[in-house]
């Protein structure tokens, strides 16, 4: 400790040659260059918290965040959803037979009507929602591969140990492997619109466009060569335990949605983060701006039944819903910014006030020197 | 700076006090954790719950719910950040906007296509923040948390400002004149902040802080006794930092 209050002061300017490695009368001097950086003379923007930026800031934040919150908020009112669960728990429900009884073979259909009150304009977007799931248990997350799903030929056959206990079956690897893709959302959902003479009409619902770009051409690739004919390139695989029929028949009719690049496994194997979650189903084109794509009226969903969720107390929904520059309905934005810039606005008021009766106390004057 | 310390001696004291470590501070700090993890984790989840992105697609799914609350959290730290530091030289502007930036450099590099051409499973999050951070939601979300995280804490120190100044604070001079006057007295003194005006040596020599009469001993041997001096729970006998 005493040698360095011995070198501070050297820098004032006393000179001693011992000090340098040079050895003495030409030592190097170890005083720091005298430039604003080394210094530490740098010009400096010292911010305070001062009355004149606070009162300001708390007022500007106050009337920015309102009228964000109004806008959310009206918005969010404006997007029409409809939500139907389909689980049938009670036994009223048109499913209430087919959640009672589950058999491997038979697929169990059911019928169940509902009204909508209001048109639903452009674009409709049809989503099937789970509750009580949780797609994001660390251990499920985790069973996957994605370079099996990548395409890439050694994981085909040789799957990743992630994707134990789904991994092989019969000394057969499984393809897909893991648990998410084990866990397929396999239930049928169609659409028909009631006249009121009692006629119905199927409503056209478009498969495609409902993954994510990358996800369908970047992260999920078939694997390489034989690309119209997907039974040779899974021939040495199996299909998971739980489906009922093998990966290259989610879609025969069209090659581009077969196979690993099916858009409706693509959006599964995309793991929910909350337990209660929805995905994309299907799309509901608009016809042309005159009419609505939905109008009001009665309308059937029909149902195959496939997806046991009574086990673990879950629950099965269909949810229509419209779309606005801020995504979905979701009220939580706009009522927080409103909250929020109100409650700015309101402690500026106070804090105004405080520091017009209690401030300016603080001056140099008053330091005993 | 070290003119300024000069001039308000007083300025030791709470650190002499020990009035930034104590129970009672680090109750305050825990308790303004516990507040800012709390709104970390519900504003993001009260956002994406039940909500999809512009063109119907999923937003609330397990990666870009995880790159939103980094998002959030890496923004409201360098917020917070900008709060505290309270002398903005070119360097700091270079480290926190800097710091701000290579996190998104960073995840829209590790997110991109290439990464995961080159090596698909140790890069899941392909697409995710290409996908995510161009919702207005995200942003807006991004926003909010970073203001009702440091909301609290402009409303504290601007309250105790005025209501119960602290030396500190009373010691702060107006800010226009302070700017002025930080460029034009630059040559004069250094940022160096010195603790002592004029060293130890005159201390040492003199024998005024041995408590007994004991032999003339050499400069170098008295640690013991300059602790002795140097209490920190108070002014010690003899001995003020202004060197009289």
């Amino acid at each position: 400790m005493m040698a360095s209050s011995y070198n501070a002061k050297e820098e004032d300017g006393h000179h001693s040659g011992s000090v340098g490695p040079g050895g003495p009368g030409t030592g190097k001097s170890k005083k720091p260059d005298n430039t604003a950086f080394k210094q530490q003379r740098l010009p400096a923007w010292q911010p305070i918290l001062t009355a004149g930026t606070v009162l300001p800031a708390f007022f500007a934040i106050g009337l920015i965040f309102i009228p964000i919150g109004i806008g959310l908020f009206v918005t969010s009112n404006n997007i029409r959803e409809f939500e139907l669960d389909y689980t049938g728990v009670e036994m009223s429900s048109p499913c209430f037979n087919c959640s009672q009884t589950y058999s491997w073979n038979n697929s169990c259909r059911c019928s169940v009507p509902f009204t909508l009150e209001q048109p639903f304009e452009s674009n409709v977007f049809m989503y099937y929602g789970l509750s009580n799931f949780y797609q994001n248990h660390r251990r499920y997350v985790k069973s996957r591969d994605d370079s099996q799903l990548n395409g890439d030929k050694r994981f085909l056959t040789n799957p990743s140990k992630e994707c134990e206990p789904y991994r092989m079956n019969d000394k057969m690897p499984i393809a897909p492997c893991g648990a998410i893709a084990n866990s397929l959302f396999n239930d049928t959902l169609e659409l028909y619109y009631v006249y009121p003479n009692g006629t119905k009409t199927a409503i056209h619902l478009v498969k495609t466009d409902i993954a994510w770009w990358t996800d369908k051409h970047v992260k999920f690739r078939n694997p390489a060569g034989n690309n119209d004919n997907l039974t040779i390139t899974f021939q040495e695989t199996t299909n998971p335990i739980n489906w009922h029929k093998p990966v290259y028949e989610l879609d025969p009719t069209e090659p581009d949605n077969n196979g690993f690049i099916n858009e409706d496994f693509i959006v599964w194997m995309r793991t929910a983060a909350l337990p209660t979650f929805r995905k994309l189903h299907r799309i509901i084109q608009k016809k042309d701006s005159l009419t609505p794509t939905l109008p009001p009226g009665n309308y059937t969903l029909d149902i195959a039944y496939n997806y046991p969720v009574r086990s673990f107390d879950g629950r099965k929904r269909m949810i229509l819903s419209t779309i606005s520059w801020m995504g979905g309905k979701n009220p939580f934005l706009g009522i927080a910014y409103i909250t929020v810039g109100s409650v700015c606005f309101f402690l500026g008021v106070v804090l105004l006030v405080i520091h017009h009766k209690y401030g300016n106390r603080s001056s140099n004057a008053e330091i005993p020197n | 700076n070290d003119c300024y310390s000069q001039s308000y001696p007083q300025l030791y004291e709470p650190g002499q006090r020990s009035l930034y470590f104590s129970k009672g501070a680090f109750i305050k700090c825990a308790l303004h954790s516990c507040y800012s993890s709390l709104v970390l984790f519900f504003v993001p989840y009260a956002a994406v719950r039940d909500s999809v992105s512009t063109d119907g697609h999923d937003i609330a799914d397990h990666q870009s719910f995880a790159l939103l609350t980094q998002t959030c959290l890496t923004v409201t730290v360098c917020v917070q950040l900008g709060l505290d530091l309270s002398y903005w030289t070119a360097v700091n502007h270079l480290f926190v906007w800097g710091s701000l930036g290579m996190y998104f450099l960073v995840t829209f590099t590790m997110q991109s296509d290439g990464l995961h051409r080159l090596y698909a499973s140790s890069f899941p999050f392909v697409g995710t923040a290409h996908n995510s951070l161009d919702q207005v939601t995200v942003w807006l979300t991004v926003l909010l948390t970073a203001v009702l995280c440091v909301l609290p804490v402009v409303v504290h120190r601007f309250l105790f400002m005025q209501l119960n100044p602290t030396i500190n604070d009373k010691a702060q001079p107006p800010p226009p004149r302070r700017r002025a006057r930080i460029r034009r007295s630059s040559t004069r003194c250094s940022g160096y902040a010195f603790s002592y005006a004029y060293g130890y040596g005159d201390l040492v020599t003199s024998k005024r802080f041995l408590r007994r009469p004991v032999p003339l001993r050499s400069a170098g041997s008295t640690p013991a006794g300059r602790s002795a001096a140097f209490r920190p729970a108070g002014r010690s006998a003899g001995y003020s930092p202004s060197g009289q």
